[in-house]
């Protein structure tokens, strides 16, 4: 399991585990009017990856939640060993 | 010359400290990969930095990264992240010109790679090595400014910050070691945030002291230290005849410049070309 990211205010959290199928869960305290947008960049992000994806959000910005996934992808992948 | 009266250190792995930056009107916003991120967290840091980078705006500060110092196994890393995306590079802990080759050789690898500009790189020296070397340091022409730590250096020495009797010392030596090479000297942080007088106090000695600038760790700091930074009416009328009479002996030919019967020489006209860029700005 990689985690990338805090529970802090205006971050995200991303946390890949492997899984023989692709799960993708989204949280987010502003899920009502956001959650649309979050799901999208997380499986624009994470497409094609098989694993399971959680992302919880805590009020990012749109590029915060990019890096906070690509800092977890890469994790996943085994580059940051 | 940039003008750097203001470089504001921003951690480089908070996002919610990072977006605001631009609002802040600091000469440059530095995000740090360095001591403000634990290590755990580096990775992370390090390409948050780069979206930020990319996608924050910075209004009119300029881009600075301080990455980690050549002895950790990250400043590589931090590079080859966060290069295309800063205009300086703030590099601690250095402590010889060989240092300096090292980053640079590095850098020119990159710079080629994506076609890019050559980026600036400020040291921050930090150790009693860096400053008996620092005027060799500061030769290197990647080196636009040289900056120093007062906290590894007064632990170097084995005496406690506060009582530090040597600073000014080291102040002067960094100051001369700059202006030898026709670079900014940078002064260190004050860093009671809540003492605006204190403050005041600090970075108008700073300037007094030959600095161009002084670091800052709160938004709060920076309008403070512009005012401190702003010469006096007396200094700006000064400066304004010194450049007049400069304007005239140029227009008539003159090659000795006079002001009320004084001579003027160069450095003194430089000077007032400075003073005047300093009253201009905000």
């Amino acid at each position: 399991m990689v985690k990338a990211g805090t529970s802090e205010k205006g971050d995200a959290l991303v946390i890949i585990e492997p899984s023989e199928k692709r799960e993708v869960y989204v949280e987010s305290k502003i899920m009502a009017i956001y959650g649309e947008t979050i799901r999208k960049t997380v499986e624009e992000e994470t497409s094609g990856l098989v694993a399971r994806i959680a992302v919880k959000d805590f009020g990012s910005l749109e590029w915060v939640l990019r890096a906070r996934i690509e800092a977890a992808i890469r994790k996943f992948r085994g580059e940051e060993k | 010359m940039k003008l750097r009266r203001t470089r504001l250190y921003v951690p480089g792995n908070n996002p919610h400290l990072v977006e605001n930056v631009g609002l802040y009107n600091a000469d440059a916003i530095i995000l740090d990969l360095e001591d403000s991120v634990p290590i755990p967290q580096k990775f992370d840091a390090r390409i948050l930095v780069k979206y930020s980078l990319q996608h924050v705006d910075f209004g009119r500060s300029e881009k600075w990264v301080r990455i980690n110092g050549i002895t950790t196994p990250y400043w590589e890393k931090d590079l080859r992240e966060i290069l295309p995306y800063c205009e300086v590079i703030n590099l601690p802990k250095v402590e010889s010109y060989e240092d300096m080759v090292i980053v640079d050789e590095k850098m020119r690898e990159i710079e080629k790679e994506y076609g890019l500009e050559p980026r600036e790189v400020v040291p921050i020296i930090e150790s009693v090595k860096g400053l008996i070397n620092a005027r060799e340091i500061a030769e290197h022409p990647r080196v636009s400014a040289l900056a120093w730590g007062g906290e590894d250096l007064t632990a170097d020495l084995g005496i406690p910050r506060k009582k530090a009797l040597i600073l000014d010392h080291v102040r002067a030596q960094i100051v001369f070691a700059a202006k030898a090479n026709k670079k900014q000297a940078l002064d260190t942080v004050y860093s009671n945030i809540r003492d605006e007088e204190g403050l005041f106090e600090y970075a108008q000695r700073a300037r007094y002291m030959g600095f161009d600038g002084i670091g800052v760790i709160h938004p709060n700091q920076i309008e403070v230290v512009h005012r401190a930074f702003r010469p006096t009416d007396d200094e700006i009328e000064d400066a304004k005849k010194i450049i007049e009479a400069a304007e005239e002996a140029e227009k008539e030919g003159k090659g000795v410049i006079s002001l009320n019967g004084r001579m003027i020489d160069p450095p003194v006209v430089e000077r007032a070309r400075k003073i005047l860029q300093f009253a201009e700005v905000d």
